[in-house]
């Protein structure tokens, strides 16, 4: 069956997705990019251009290089947004026969369906090169505030580029469906949606009728600014850098197009670092020259002055936010702040800390970040044609392990063979030994929970697996392997390899936990995570030290009286002391005896490979067994 | 007769139960080799995504390279009257830099006066009055460069808008 397209058709950029093994994929264009700009050119040798190719001859072409059409579709020309934007687009409109926008491109005019098919026809084309196949339909997305006539202009536009439109979604309900909206029930969603070129604020209600077992998304509210958006952020950095300059070197950059350029790229780089890092500096050497020589660019930018930078144009948006939940219809949504469960951000531009942070205060709880900003009205919109395909309706469903399964190590260590969130069923096999010498039994311990210690975890059984040949440490091979069948029921089976003995247990409750004990054990996980990690250390670094403490001592029982006893005595002397220091909690302290110790033993080596030398051996390697058995 | 009558009525019974089972044998059977096949495809297409990601995964880093090499090319141009062994030293750093880049896939595009505008290599961002052909390259004020082939950067170029009428 033939995928179904969806397209996030944006006004400065655009996305499309498709669901792949049940999972929404973006498509990358023909020149390996995931967003394509929503630009369409008629270049200087009439040749038709569409996304970067048309952008990147802008800056030569303006009259002809139709961008933000968005803006105009399914519009009246007198509407007062589109006379407003008529003042500032450096391309023609005038008023249609049926008192729509006609644009002008090269010598013909268009309506801007037809603009807006381009795009769409690029990325149809783009998709099917992709996929290897024909891509018929799609599902388009539009800000949940466009009225009927923008919506059927949409549609329009994707009949035009060839396609089945199969559905209009509105924008934010396709993020919400990205972040899992199209399985709950009765909740209430905040899409914050801060894009290049415009804000969107949408209040979303899901319900779900009981009856027809469906789910219903409608759009309680929607706010926003159609002229702010990340590029306005941009400009104010741009800006600044250029007036700190003059201020500095009394040289204006702004009018030399290659110094602007790379400042605008210097400056694009240093918002995206200062997402992550407090401070950036802004490196642009031979920037200009003026009649003393070369001058450089060189100025530091922190997240602080960023911030203080566009300060109002993240409150205007905060603003927004909130006349579009709490005024009384049809301003808002008349809700309380507090009334909002989710709140999702969307857009390149909520990668800012600043924002992010502004939208918690706001509504006091953590926004959902986690899929891409730039991509997830795209996804969204595959996964509305994944449910129109069928494909979003698992046939076959795969459970997942709620918590990790795991066996009890030397030092009381829960060593997971099973990590959580893992798809059943599933099989893990590891090979464990002993940690003492000639023991012939092992203790086989299953736990359940993320605590790194197995004691803070739920024991789900125990058994002992006995009849190990006698053998040093570390030798005995027990083959342990977890098995869960779809049910959740969890096999245990430990095998001794010399032997062949074996023993299993078989637990059918290792996935019957409740929701609660579920989240209780998940929570106690991740308070205690810090502490859990220092005993985890601890633990590891006594491990160590008990090793080194049994090498050791093997080591000078091997070596026997080819070791000084001067130096049996010291190491005989770092071991006892190593033995001391194991017994207390610290970690450095231990980890220091277990050097010196270790420093000492080094010392045996070096003497029997000079006894070695003195006796040659045609270079056999003698040691070889040794060496293996100390392993 | 009756006894007859019931094993029959068994037998079609028996059959249904039978065809079921059968059906539902082939339902699971299929369901089991699309799985089987899912996770065979899936590790094809993901050793694809992991040859494409080894290849252009270092696409960034490159780019970022490229900007140091910018800056280098106008400092060895901005420099004058500098001992001709320094000089050669640094032509040398700028050498062995575009070598590591070319050794990792980067390749410059090559860029000739006159030739036509071509978006998918060029990047127009100005325009001036020459004796060269209208909406042909100038001058290119920045250079570009592919990775594998793909433009990672398309070269900045000044456009001819032919020559001045009054000339």
């Amino acid at each position: 069956m033939a995928k179904i397209l969806g397209i996030d058709l944006g006004t400065t950029n655009s996305a499309m997705s498709v669901m792949d093994g049940g999972e929404p994929t973006v498509l990358e264009n023909q020149e390996g990019n995931r967003t394509t700009p929503s630009i369409v050119a008629m270049s200087k040798t009439n040749e038709r251009l569409s996304g970067l190719l048309a952008k990147r001859q802008a800056v030569v072409n303006p009259k002809n290089t139709i961008f933000s059409v968005k803006r105009l579709i399914g519009r009246k020309f007198s509407d007062v947004e589109v006379q407003r934007d008529s003042k500032w687009l450096p391309y023609e409109i005038k008023e249609s026969a049926s008192g729509g926008v006609d644009v002008k491109m090269g010598d013909r005019w268009y309506t801007p369906e037809e603009i807006s098919s381009m795009i769409l026809q690029k990325l149809k084309a783009d998709a099917e090169a992709k996929l290897g196949e024909k891509i018929d339909e799609v599902v388009i997305t539009v800000p949940a505030y466009f009225d009927d006539s923008e919506r059927q202009a949409t549609k329009n536009a994707g009949e035009i580029a060839g396609f089945k439109v199969r559905r209009i979604i509105n924008e934010p309900t396709a993020a919400a469906f990205a972040y899992g909206a199209n399985k709950m029930k009765n909740e209430k969603i905040a899409v914050y949606d801060f894009g290049g070129g415009t804000f969107d604020i949408s209040v979303l209600e899901i319900g779900y009728d009981a009856e027809s077992k469906e789910q219903t998304v409608e759009v309680r509210a929607t706010g926003g600014d159609t002229h702010l958006g990340g590029d306005d952020l941009d400009k104010r950095v741009i800006d600044y850098l250029v007036s700190e300059y003059k201020k500095q070197e009394g040289i204006d950059v702004s009018k030399d197009p290659l110094a602007t350029q790379r400042l605008k790229e210097a400056a694009e780089r240093a918002k995206h670092e200062l997402s992550t890092s407090l401070e950036t500096e802004i490196n642009i050497p031979y920037i200009t020259s003026d009649a003393t020589g070369p001058k450089h660019f060189l100025i530091k930018l922190t997240r602080a002055k960023l911030e203080d930078l566009v300060r109002d144009l993240i409150d205007r948006s905060i603003e927004l936010v909130k006349e579009a939940v709490t005024a009384q219809a049809p301003k808002g949504a008349g809700m309380k702040l507090e009334d909002i469960n989710e709140i999702l951000l969307v857009g390149g531009q909520t990668r800012m800390p600043a924002i992010q942070e502004a939208v918690k205060n706001l509504f006091g709880k953590e926004p959902h970040k986690g899929i891409n900003p730039d991509e997830v009205v795209a996804m969204g919109a595959s996964i509305q044609a994944g449910i129109l395909q069928g494909d979003v309706k698992d046939i076959l469903l795969l459970d997942v392990t709620p918590l990790s399964l795991s066996i009890e190590t030397m030092g009381g260590v829960a060593t997971p063979m099973i990590q959580k969130n893992t798809t059943m069923p599933t099989a893990k096999t590891q090979v464990f030994s002993t940690a003492a010498d000639n023991q012939t039994s092992v203790e086989i311990h299953i736990g359940q929970g993320e605590r790194p210690m197995m004691a803070d975890n739920k024991t789900l059984a125990r058994f002992i697996l006995d009849g190990i040949p006698p053998s040093p440490r570390g030798m005995p091979q027990v083959e342990v392997t977890f098995d869960i069948d779809a049910n959740g029921i969890l096999s245990v089976s430990a095998k001794d390899k010399a032997s062949g003995k074996s023993q299993s247990v078989k637990i059918e409750a290792s996935t019957s936990l409740n929701k609660e004990e579920i989240e209780r054990l998940k929570q106690e996980a991740a308070a205690h995570a810090a502490e859990d990690e220092k005993r985890r250390i601890i633990i590891e670094i006594k491990n160590q030290a008990e090793s080194m403490i049994y090498v050791s001592e093997k080591g000078v029982r091997d070596a026997g009286e080819k070791v000084p006893a001067e130096l049996k005595e010291s190491i005989e002397k770092k071991i006892a002391t190593l033995k001391e220091v194991k017994e207390k909690d610290d970690a450095d302290a231990i980890k220091n005896a277990t050097q010196d110790l270790s420093a000492e033993l080094q010392k045996i080596g070096e003497i029997m490979y000079k006894d070695n030398k003195e006796t040659p051996a045609a270079g056999e390697p003698k040691d070889a067994g040794e060496e293996q058995g100390t392993q | 007769m009756d006894e007859e009558i019931k094993k029959e009525e068994e037998v079609v019974i028996e059959e249904t139960e039978l065809d079921r089972c059968s059906k539902e044998r082939e339902e699971y059977l299929d369901g089991w080799r699309r799985a089987k096949a899912d996770l065979i495809n899936f590790k094809k297409e993901e050793a694809g995504r992991l040859a494409g990601f080894l290849k252009n995964g270092n696409e960034n880093i490159i780019k970022d390279l490229i900007t140091v090499l910018d800056s280098f090319e106008l400092g060895i141009a901005a420099t004058t009257e500098v001992n001709p062994e320094v000089m050669k030293g640094m032509i040398l750093i700028k050498n062995q830099l575009e070598d590591a880049l070319r050794r990792h896939g980067t390749e410059k595009l090559e860029v000739k006066k006159g030739e036509m505008f071509d978006p998918a290599r060029h990047e127009a961002i100005g325009e001036m009055h020459s004796e060269y052909p209208d909406g042909s390259v100038v001058e290119e004020v920045e250079g570009g460069y592919l990775l594998y082939n793909k433009v990672i950067r398309a070269s900045k170029v000044r456009l001819s808008k032919g020559e001045i009428n009054n000339k």
